[in-house]
């Protein structure tokens, strides 16, 4: 419907000539969402990379199970943290809204950052990282599930990917962008450097200035609903989020440079989360993430 | 007496005659269709849902032909026989590689389907120009997927689950 309005707006406001052919409009279609640059989920696996590798890159590539990682097993702390990442994420497959993202072309990965800095971040294509200072903070599995479903519910809603400057493709040739020409090395220029702004763009996003308030608390609300959907207690966010408010103002880094004040996000989704009600964690969930925590 | 459209009337038209057209030209899949698995790769479940137990994997590229479907998910039938969901594929036989985007040798399909902007290509030339950057990392990372399909057990004992 949106490819029909926008070819109509286009038509009616003669800011171009188009021939009312299927091919016409087949080209003049592609033409426009070349330069929205809606990313496909190839683009974004390819975006995905390079993100999660600068973001490792600032935490000098420590990661919990190193070994494991690189030997191509989940093992340990990751395993489990794995383990309920991929059951937020079956649950965010089963959820989706309009726009989602929800099936990252080379599945989802969840790593644990060693950092003393509580933090959680997310990059494009599916890559989730947790720091251990983040589950430390945690009480509970349900409290760890409303940490990884707010990134989860990041990725799926396209925030890295929606905070890359749309100017950044302004200056790009329309060859550079035409899946019909073979790309030369002009036009692979100046994809790269559009690259490497997205680049920036996305990590002020995620690790340096944040989001905006509002990406935040729709992550928030995203992320309760993809929790609950799994069967964990919604009141788990609220709790952690106490937690958090209660670390504010501690150093400044971390979740505190990249999200609204605790209290704010507390009030934006307590009333949500009441509704829901709440559940009976059982015992083994408990008893779980405590061997988990111990092994970090 | 004859009826004069503004420009906004013409646009609601307009809109909904290319709304109707597009609608004729990009049919709903239906049984009997062909889909092609656009992720890495994947399960096809015995039953419709991610958790559970698996009929077999499938990788990007192979092409399975619907037989029946059930709201986000498709019975199908070819490599495997099972369920998998509509976000794990893309509709029609589409000749698609395992690097997805392609790169030197990408297929016309592979090209179309990813589009242009951020490709195999433009991350090589990216890596070119930041040898500090060390890869090794994510690649490693990436090859150890969560399986849904194995966390049957874990859902199980903790009491998780709803409608999954």
């Amino acid at each position: 419907m949106r490819r029909a309005l926008v070819l109509a707006a286009m038509l009616v406001l003669g800011s171009c000539k188009v021939q009312l052919t299927p091919e016409g409009l087949a080209k003049t279609w592609d033409a426009i969402t070349d330069a929205q640059k809606e990313l496909t989920p190839e683009n974004e696996y390819w975006t995905g990379r390079s993100v999660a590798t600068n973001l490792l890159a600032r935490h000098e590539y420590r990661y919990h199970d190193a070994d494991a990682l690189q030997a191509g097993r989940l093992d340990g702390a990751t395993a489990y943290v794995s383990a309920v990442g991929g059951v937020l994420a079956a649950s965010a497959m089963e959820t989706t809204r309009k726009g989602d993202r929800p099936a990252p072309i080379a599945g989802w990965h969840f790593t644990i950052v060693e950092s003393d800095t509580i933090n959680a971040f997310a990059a494009p294509g599916g890559w989730v990282f947790v720091t251990t200072a983040a589950i430390d903070a945690a009480e509970s599995e349900d409290e760890l599930a409303a940490v990884l479903a707010h990134e989860i519910a990041h990725v799926v809603r396209g925030h890295a990917l929606g905070s890359i400057k749309k100017g950044r493709w302004a200056n790009v040739a329309k060859t550079a962008l035409d899946t019909s020409v073979q790309l030369d090395e002009a036009s692979l220029g100046e994809l790269t450097q559009v690259f490497e702004g997205a680049m920036d763009d996305m990590i002020d996003g995620i690790l340096v200035k944040g989001y905006s308030k509002d990406t935040e608390y729709e992550a928030d609300r995203v992320g309760l609903e993809i929790m609950v959907h799994a069967g964990y207690d919604p009141q788990a966010l609220v709790r952690y989020l106490k937690t958090l408010d209660a670390e504010q103002g501690g150093g400044g880094g971390g979740f505190q440079a990249t999200h609204p004040k605790a209290s704010d996000r507390i009030s934006k989704i307590q009333g949500k989360a009441q509704e829901l009600g709440k559940v009976e964690i059982p015992k083994v969930r408990f008893a779980r993430f405590q061997a988990a925590v111990e092994a970090l | 007496m004859q009826r004069v459209r503004t420009s906004k009337q013409w646009f609601a038209v307009i809109a909904a005659g290319l709304a109707l057209a597009g609608a004729v030209a990009v049919a709903a899949p239906k049984a009997g269709s062909t889909v092609t698995v656009r992720v890495m790769s994947a399960k096809v479940m015995k039953s419709p849902k991610f958790i559970g137990p698996a009929a077999g994997s499938v990788s990007r590229g192979d092409q399975l032909t619907i037989a029946e479907i059930k709201g986000d998910w498709y019975r199908v039938t070819g490599a495997k026989t099972g369920w998998i969901n509509r976000t794990s594929v893309v509709d029609g036989k589409v000749a698609l590689s395992s690097s997805p985007g392609g790169g030197g040798a990408a297929s016309r399909d592979e090209v179309e389907l990813a589009g242009r902007g951020f490709t195999p290509d433009v991350e090589e030339e990216y890596r070119g120009k930041h040898p500090d950057l060390d890869f090794s990392h994510v690649e490693a990372i990436e090859k150890t997927g969560v399986d849904l399909s194995e966390l049957g057990a874990f859902v199980e004992e903790g009491g998780l689950g709803g409608d999954q």
